[in-house]
């Protein structure tokens, strides 16, 4: 039976999205239990899956029993097992969230929404568990295809951005398919693991070399990195409240998986870190997303889109931990990201939140909230301690071992950026918490009035998992240094 | 230089994929047009496919399938490998395409308009 958990993992959202049109067309009212009901087993599923990876080892998944590098193989082992667990548990808070706010953003096409959450979820889980680099563009263009169509789902000014990402999003996924044609010309072969043993000897190829720069290219424009994040900020601004939460922490991330998997696992850590420069490379353009990204959000006006820029510089401080090439950094990295998927998360309920009740789109009219929402304001507080980096929260520990490992490999550049992305971070939440503590405008005392309650439970389930994150660090960490470490990367 | 002729030449299919490609890209970028930037758009992922067919692409190749009295030698079939992942590279593409499509028409009923200038100044008033 668990050998089987990964195919369950994928198929549980996946027939759920297939069946909610049909759901949908006898009573949209159940539609929104189906959704939960199949989200929460995944979860359940996903938790019961990484036990079993902690305590057993790797699962190893063969399609239709065609044995790796013949057949098509699934990897789910420490690294993917959390990422699914954090895509799944996010996947099902958001939609938790999302309810109330859901039928007056989107215009009452419900079924559809749910089935393009559905579809998107399981493409993710599948990007998160493929262990083949054409498995990989196929699961990519599928969440893709599901983003874009969320995007534009409430039609009107979100329809030019869901266009824009459309456009871009395809010539990403066009030249990765470009980079893995490349890579199986010179190894003749698509599986990572397969790909890692030919490679060492094929190096001095300069078709591994384009092929690698192609599917960075591509994988680049997939998580909206400096200075290809042009459709970022507008898809995440104009895309309906219901839907940022849950493209915003989940989209970008898993694109930056799969670029941990093709570097740490297709090439594998010794090539990486030795004979190719890819790893610097990265690290010099997440320095620059974190700064870039940073700054940018410290001149907007409107909530989300600060957001969006924070979700990008954010990226950049990911990457940066990633490509230090030693553990240390590599596990603070990935802690980060998990970190970083769950405040981006908690941000855009806030802005959902705050729209809501009160119809706020702009940072200045963050004073009308004050005194209003308390559970709302408490998150913002929570989440910008985190993204600020202020102990004890995940960010905070994310960004130390970061530092840490920059430390071990002498990259004082990579301590700089991040030091820099952190006092822009703390410019940006000065300003908001300065609109809803200290301007002193009048404000017209309305009777408090606080967001339903799943938006409630949502907010705090995650606002919470932000200080956990922190306090549980050292033990999470330990866990990615026992368990999802690539192998042959230094100490 | 006359070398890297020769070598440029021997390989026309590498350097119509190359012009495609470039072509493309092109007119995603420089029209204006949504309808001529998703031409452009699959003129790229057309591209690509061609490009798996040019490297998979074999003369006097046979069919693969392994017969009992191992006549045949692996060397000479053609791979089908790369062949079967386009036909999910199309796939994807005509879903692409659909779903650009789609927001193309919805874009059309909202603006008026398929110009991206036009549809920008609108958005901002």
């Amino acid at each position: 039976m668990t050998e089987q958990l990964p195919a369950i993992i994928f198929l549980v959202p996946f027939f759920a999205a297939v069946m909610m049109p049909m759901i949908g067309m006898k009573n949209q009212d159940w539609c929104r239990p189906v959704a939960l009901t199949a989200l929460a087993v995944m979860s359940v599923t996903s938790i019961s899956m990484y036990a079993g990876i902690v305590s057993h080892g790797p699962i190893s998944y063969a399609f239709s029993g065609w044995a790796p590098p013949i057949g098509i193989e699934w990897i789910a082992d420490g690294l993917s097992g959390l990422l699914i667990m954090m895509v799944s548990l996010l996947a099902f808070v958001t939609v938790t969230f999302a309810g109330p706010a859901t039928p007056a953003g989107i215009g009452g096409r419900i079924p559809y929404y749910y089935t393009l959450i559905l579809l998107l979820i399981s493409a993710l889980s599948g990007i998160v568990m493929a262990g083949d680099l054409f498995n990989v563009f196929v699961f990519l263009e599928v969440a893709s295809l599901a983003s874009y169509a969320l995007v534009g789902l409430s039609g009107g000014r979100a329809l030019i951005s869901a266009f824009r990402y459309l456009i871009l999003g395809t010539l990403g996924a066009a030249l990765y398919l470009l980079g893995v044609g490349y890579f199986y010309a010179v190894t003749g072969t698509l599986n990572m693991a397969d790909v890692a043993t030919h490679l060492p000897e094929l190096l001095k190829s300069k078709a591994v070399m384009a092929g690698l720069i192609f599917m960075v290219l591509g994988l680049a424009i997939k998580m909206a990195l400096v200075p290809l994040h042009g459709w970022l900020p507008d898809a995440y601004t104009d895309a309906p409240d219901s839907i940022t939460p849950i493209l915003a922490p989940l989209v970008t991330k898993v694109a930056v998986f799969a670029l941990i998997r093709i570097l740490f696992w297709a090439l594998g850590a010794k090539t990486v870190i030795q004979d190719v420069p890819i790893l610097l490379i990265v690290s010099w353009l997440g320095a620059i997303a974190a700064i870039v990204g940073a700054f940018l959000a410290l001149s907007q006006t409107e909530i989300k889109r600060l957001f969006a820029y924070g979700g990008i510089s954010h990226v950049g401080l990911i990457l940066i931990g990633i490509c230090l090439g030693n553990q240390t950094g590599f596990a603070g990295g990935v802690f980060y990201l998990i970190n970083d998927a769950v405040m981006q998360a908690v941000l855009f309920f806030i802005a959902a939140s705050v729209f809501y009740r009160h119809g706020i789109r702009t940072v200045t009219d963050l004073v009308h909230i004050r005194g209003q929402m308390p559970w709302t304001t408490a998150a913002l507080v929570i989440v910008g301690l985190s993204m600020i980096g202020i102990p004890p929260t995940g960010g905070f520990f994310g960004k130390w071992y970061i530092i840490l490992g920059a430390l071990d490999a002498g990259n004082y550049v990579a301590v700089a950026a991040v030091l820099a992305a952190t006092l822009l971070t703390l410019a940006y939440f000065v300003k908001i918490f300065e609109y809803v503590f200290f301007e002193s405008t009048s404000v017209a005392k309305h009777p408090a009035s606080e967001i339903p309650g799943p938006m409630k439970f949502s907010m705090g389930a995650l606002s919470a998992a932000i200080i956990i994150l922190g306090l549980v660090s050292d033990q999470v960490v330990t866990l990615i240094l026992e368990h999802a470490l690539p192998r042959g990367l230094i100490t | 230089m006359g070398q890297i002729i020769d070598i440029w030449l021997s390989r026309p299919n590498l350097i119509t994929f190359i012009l495609i490609f470039l072509w493309g890209l092109y007119i995603m970028i420089a029209h204006h047009n949504l309808i001529k930037k998703l031409i452009g758009m699959y003129l790229v992922q057309t591209s690509v496919i061609f490009f798996f067919v040019t490297i998979s692409a074999k003369s006097g190749a046979t069919v693969p399938i392994l017969f009992d009295d191992g006549a045949m030698q692996p060397v000479q079939y053609a791979n089908p490998l790369p062949h079967v992942l386009m036909l999910t590279a199309i796939v994807v593409g005509v879903a692409t395409l659909g779903v650009s499509l789609a927001l193309v028409i919805a874009i059309y009923r909202q603006y008026q308009s398929l110009d991206e200038e036009e549809i920008l100044s609108q958005r901002l008033e």
